[in-house]
């Protein structure tokens, strides 16, 4: 039996998807939306990828604000949140720029790391004066354009940021990091990614809710329902053994990163989590799983017990709490 | 790097860890105890359902694995364990077959990142 991972079991499709590898339709582009299928992938990797782009792919965003002056009517934490949320050009940050935590050019922050923008306004005349993202100006801005808001609307101003009335002023300095949206959702590349498999519930994978009739009062994507002729629809025969082969991506990002990149990150994000594994997994094998347990400590080894209950990994060592100081934190091979 | 036990099996002396990676002094990788040569546990730090459960499909499209399974014992901590036996009979070992499901995926990566790329092309093309 051929044999050749990514790619399923040839001849033997045990899942009848991915015999001929995976397949990607892009559908529409526009400015900040990606609409593409991917086909003949597994739905375990359809998800990686969305959750990828949906949580961790790098951007800049607002992360220190030093306040000088603030006499408007927003308290300095409202405007700081504010600040954080106003995209930035984030094109090339992934290769480009350091997270600063791990940044060994500076103690605290520098041009390798983050970008610093400055804002001035003062409203000396009676009204109301808006201040807006176009304000915020880049201290040394980078030839890469890195933190730079992204200012698209037709009057050239960007989000609001704060109105000010005669007197009042704000005066502030931000520093802006790179990050991940999971750590904050500032850092989103994306405000949504659209995600749908087997439009026409043949997989019944959904059972839904309904008052009299499920199928008038749950619409359906007609394009995503009809792609490929695929309109079967209801009355086709349950298979349970079927899996869905194609999903329907919708990347719509926020301005900082065009979608192609953001979909392209995605990948690469996935990739580098991979590679960092199999880095540590080097030369593991070579001697295998027995002389790492040694090594971890020469009597850690133990049959599993009788009962065949893997999974008491705490019970192993003498009971205490699997997270305690036993066996997985301190009981590691070498010392950190 | 490789510390060396006093009362370590002679031979194993030499046995390179593969480089380690410390996360804020975490290792990335763990082999939980009670692991034998066909059957492991491995820890991951800072992983989630992301990688964990399309690696858990990988391992297991591999003939020679007979279970593969992972979970994230705490969802507090930033831990995804993933359970790896292999079947006795054959030459894959846990470790191989964690390596070979690492490296698939990562080749299923590169696959898409291409047709992807295609495709991008391809609607460019058409549009103009």
């Amino acid at each position: 039996m051929a044999y050749n991972g990514f790619a399923g079991f040839g001849e033997d499709a045990m899942d009848g998807v991915e015999t001929s590898g995976p397949k990607v339709t892009v559908r529409d582009v526009e400015q900040d939306r990606c609409d593409f299928v991917l086909q003949s992938c597994s739905l375990a990797m359809a998800n990686s990828l969305r959750r990828a782009i949906l949580a961790e792919i790098p951007t800049i965003a607002v992360d220190l604000v030093d306040i000088i002056t603030n006499s408007s009517v927003l308290p300095d934490e409202y405007l700081a949140h504010r600040l954080a949320l106003i995209p930035l050009m984030s094109k090339g940050v992934g290769e480009n720029l350091n997270y600063t935590r791990d940044c060994d050019r500076c103690d605290d922050h520098c041009e390798y790391c983050s970008v610093v923008l400055r804002l001035h306004a003062r409203c000396t005349r009676p009204g109301t004066m808006m201040v807006y993202a176009r304000d915020l100006t880049v201290a040394e801005p980078r030839q890469d354009a890195i933190g730079t808001p992204v200012i698209r609307d037709v009057d050239g101003t960007g989000p609001l940021i704060a109105k000010l009335r005669q007197g009042q002023e704000i005066h502030l300095e931000c520093i802006a990091k790179k990050g991940i949206a999971k750590e904050h959702a500032k850092w989103a590349p994306t405000a949504a990614v659209g995600f749908e498999y087997d439009p026409n519930n043949k997989l019944r994978h959904l059972d839904y809710w309904y008052e009299t009739d499920a199928k008038e009062e749950w619409p359906v994507d007609e394009r995503n329902a009809t792609w490929e002729g695929d309109e079967t629809a209801a009355d086709a025969t349950f298979d349970p053994d079927a899996v869905p082969s194609a999903f329907f991506f919708d990347v719509e990002g926020v301005g900082t990163l065009e979608p192609d990149d953001i979909v392209r990150g995605g990948i690469e994000v996935i990739q580098k989590k991979l590679a960092e594994t199999i880095k540590v997994l080097g030369g593991v094998g070579a001697a295998g799983v027995d002389a790492m347990n040694g090594d971890q400590s020469p009597d850690a080894y133990e049959p599993a017990p009788a009962d065949g209950g893997y999974g008491s990994y705490g019970a192993l060592r003498g009971g205490a709490t699997p997270y305690g100081t036993t066996p997985y934190g301190a009981g590691g091979y070498g010392s950190y | 790097m490789s510390e060396t036990m006093p009362d370590a099996p002679t031979g194993e002396e030499t046995y390179d860890h593969g480089e380690e990676l410390l996360l804020g002094g975490v290792k990335k990788l763990v082999v939980l105890p009670g692991a034998s040569s066909h059957a492991a546990s491995f820890q991951i730090e800072k992983e989630d359902h992301t990688m964990g459960n399309a690696l858990r499909y990988f391992v297991n499209k591999n003939p020679d694995v007979e279970f593969c399974g992972y979970t994230i014992p705490h969802p507090s901590e930033t831990k995804m364990h993933i359970r790896i036996q292999t079947w006795e009979d054959t030459k894959t070992t846990a470790v191989d077959a964690l390596r070979r499901g690492l490296e698939d995926m990562m080749e299923a990566c590169d696959v898409i990142s291409e047709k992807f790329t295609e495709a991008r092309d391809e609607f460019d093309a058409q549009q103009s």
